[in-house]
């Protein structure tokens, strides 16, 4: 005959969890119960009604000089940006090129119109920081053919986040 | 000790049995908790963000589903160009808009002869007249304004009652249609302005006081109008361009100014394709619905939910608060207002759009039914549905709405209560505080949209199958935004961004506060009465407008929205 003994310990520690079960599906825990904590979860995994901890990152869009422009060479593992025709680029996605050790890492942190234009990333292109900003008036047409279609591909690639002004205008 | 530990370790059937049934209590708690109906990962970026920002604005926001590099969707389908094109041609299921049991080609027909009588016995002329539409919405509303729209006539809509003497005296207009009860009030008005000029009056229905008579003014009946072009060679226009306008929706968000909103084709199409994917794609609308609406036609997204429902075919209604000229006794908006539209000899509602007074008194009314019937069911069921709510799931057929919510809703909405199965909401702020309980009441996404008398379709609109309720402080705060839920993201042909921004709470991580401005295919252009002439007011040089509200968003991409 089948024996039934309620008392031995592990019946009753069984029965125990049944019945906490039981309770827990009849009667789920109410909304207080977990709004004691007022911690809004940043990840979706600690719960539904969660928010991310951050906004997506956006950049502020500044006006440049060449002087101000200079420090983003990303030499010191920051910023890159680079300068066409006045408008100021984020190339920090392309460190490899434009980054101190880059192909291209002489604009960085530079005006690069001439050196676009003219398909050359020799020294001579660039002008010195603290000199006007260069006019551009020499170039023939093609050269700035040549430099608007940088412009576009710098565009869809890259960020536009600032315009370049001469030093003494700010 | 060994001896000691088994004497406590004994087993035995029952052992067996309670273990069994622990088991299968733990997988089923375990495996069978509600699974939330959307995924919160997709909750947690609702937005699309530019990646530059200028400075003092916010940058632009989009919706996630459009992207910053999508287009902006213009129309609901390729060939929607013009506001006849919702009319469908190749549908011909006879659905009920208001009292009138109708099929698209016979709408079609009936508009095109009322726009040929109209020309024929009026000396409207394309482009130039305007006719200034003094109607409730009712079918004869949708076939003036098709009928104008398709002969490229201009029509005028007022939002309240107040604007009528400052249009007829800023715009007079070429041509009113009226109701026959609001006649006399009409004929009134232009007595008193004296206007030299003479007016033609259409009227609908029979004027109790038998037929009334003004010198200079014309009164034809709306019946004579459509015989009359059912009688004669139809007149074609040439279509217009989806860019011209055919309406001017007059409104005042302040006492004694007068704005118009131009919207054009385009707008209206623009409009209707967002309003459209405002319930979720599984059940998106098919003309099986029934939509009501709480928001009149005169209104410009009142006038693209309308086109909505006839573009997709559903049946039709508003409600009585939307009644603007006759019956202008203020109509509440809550429960009564809903049921009345049981009147009506349409389909039981499916999809309504209410406002915020509507749901409010919905859910007080359902759930102090439910609790009158069983206290302790009622308490459970709440709990249940609470916990549901925190997963991120709600589904109107629970055992819990059987056993308790279902029969309230019957009783307070009436039989129909079953069929709704999404809300939307506009019109005013809805408090977050009351939202999980509207949620229990009603059990049906509710969409909280933030609407603009300048644009037709919703501006911002929240995710259909958003359930997350984050903590609401207190009274004592001083935040005008803690207390309102939130809009969601921009809908999706709309751009939103916010200026007058503080730079620096925005660069140290915090959310981004100011004005709200939109842009997009469905945000029209605005007609301000200068000192003493119309000027049209087109945003800003980046076709930025603003909408008079302020915003905050927060990080997951949602808008708040105070009004000013």
């Amino acid at each position: 005959m089948p024996s039934f003994d309620l008392g031995a310990p592990i019946n009753t520690a069984l029965l125990l969890y049944i019945l906490y079960a039981v309770q827990r599906i009849l009667f789920p825990p109410s909304s207080s119960v977990k709004s004691k904590s007022t911690q809004i979860p940043t990840e979706f995994k600690h719960g539904y009604s969660w928010m991310p901890k951050a906004h997506p990152p956006t950049v502020l869009f500044t006006t440049y000089t060449p002087k101000t422009l200079e420090p983003y060479n990303g030499k010191d593992g920051g910023r890159i940006l680079l300068a066409i025709d006045g408008t100021v680029f984020d190339v920090t996605a392309g460190r490899n090129f434009y980054g101190p050790n880059g192909m291209y890492g002489n604009f960085a942190g530079r005006d690069a119109t001439r050196g676009m234009a003219k398909q050359s990333f020799d020294e001579e292109m660039l002008t010195p920081v603290d000199q006007p900003l260069d006019k551009c008036e020499d170039l023939v047409p093609e050269e700035i053919e040549n430099m608007k279609g940088w412009i576009d591909h710098f565009s869809n690639k890259y960020i536009i986040c600032g315009k370049l002004v001469e030093n003494d205008a700010i | 000790m060994a001896f000691q530990l088994s004497d406590y370790l004994v087993t035995d059937d029952l052992t067996i049995l309670l273990c069994l049934i622990a088991a299968s209590l733990f997988l089923l708690s375990n495996l069978y908790k509600p699974q939330p109906l959307v995924h919160p990962i997709l909750l947690g970026r609702q937005s699309d963000v530019a990646r530059v920002r200028n400075p003092g604005q916010s940058a632009v926001y989009r919706n996630y589903g459009t992207g910053m590099m999508g287009r902006l969707p213009v129309r609901p389908a390729k060939d929607i160009n013009l506001l006849t094109d919702l009319v469908k041609v190749d549908f011909d299921a006879p659905r009920t808009l208001w009292s009138t049991k109708i099929t698209n080609p016979e709408l079609r027909e009936r508009f095109m002869n009322f726009g040929t009588g109209l020309i024929r016995l009026t000396n409207l002329t394309a482009k130039e007249s305007n006719v200034l539409v003094l109607l409730d919405d009712s079918i004869e509303f949708l076939l003036a304004d098709l009928a104008l729209a398709s002969h490229s006539i201009a029509s005028f809509t007022l939002t309240s009652l107040d604007l009528l003497s400052p249009v007829l005296e800023r715009h007079p207009p070429d041509a009113i249609i009226c109701h026959a009860s609001f006649l006399p009030q009409l004929m009134e008005l232009i007595y008193d302005s004296a206007e030299t000029g003479h007016h033609t009056i259409i009227v609908v229905g029979e004027s109790p006081d038998g037929p009334l008579t003004l010198a200079g003014v014309r009164v034809l009946k709306w019946d004579d109008v459509e015989k009359n072009g059912k009688q004669t060679e139809k007149i074609i226009s040439p279509a217009p361009d989806p860019n011209d306008i055919f309406t001017v929706s007059f409104f005042s968000s302040r006492p004694g100014e007068l704005r118009g909103a131009q919207l054009t084709h385009q707008n209206l199409t623009a409009g209707v394709a967002a309003a459209r994917v405002l319930l979720p794609l599984s059940s998106a609308i098919s003309p099986l619905d029934t939509i009501v609406s709480a928001h009149s036609m005169n209104t410009a997204y009142g006038r693209s939910i309308a086109y909505m429902a006839v573009y997709e075919g559903t049946s039709f209604a508003t409600l009585d608060s939307t009644k603007i000229f006759a019956g202008a006794e203020a109509t509440a908006e809550d429960t009564s207002d809903l049921t009345n539209v049981s009147n009506l000899p349409i389909p039981f509602p499916t999809i309504a759009f209410l406002k915020p007074g509507h749901v409010h008194s919905l859910t007080t009314s359902i759930l102090e039914r439910a609790k009158q019937s069983s206290r302790l069911l009622f308490q459970t069921a709440w709990r249940h549905k609470l916990s549901g709510l925190a997963e991120g799931f709600l589904t109107k057929d629970s055992l819990w709405d059987r056993i308790v919510f279902e029969g309230a809703r019957q009783t307070v909405v009436g039989v129909g209560a079953g069929t709704v199965r999404g809300v939307v909401v506009s019109g005013g702020p809805l408090e977050a505080a009351a939202l999980p309980a509207a949620r229990v009441a009603l059990s049906v996404p509710i969409v909280n949209a933030f609407t603009n008398p300048l644009v037709p379709g919703p501006v911002l609109a929240s995710h259909p199958l958003d359930l997350q309720s984050f903590p609401v402080p207190g009274e004592a705060s001083s935040d005008p935004f803690a207390q309102h839920y939130h809009c969601g993201p921009p809908s999706i042909n709309v751009e939103a961004k916010l200026l007058g921004v503080k730079d620096d709470v925005v660069e140290a991580g915090g959310d981004p506060e100011g004005a709200l401005f939109v842009r997009g295919p469905s945000v029209g252009k605005e007609l301000v009465f200068g000192e003493d002439s119309w000027e049209q007011v087109n945003g800003d040089e980046e076709g930025w407008v603003a909408t008079g509200v302020r915003g905050k968003v927060v990080s997951n991409g949602t808008f708040k929205v105070v009004v000013a």
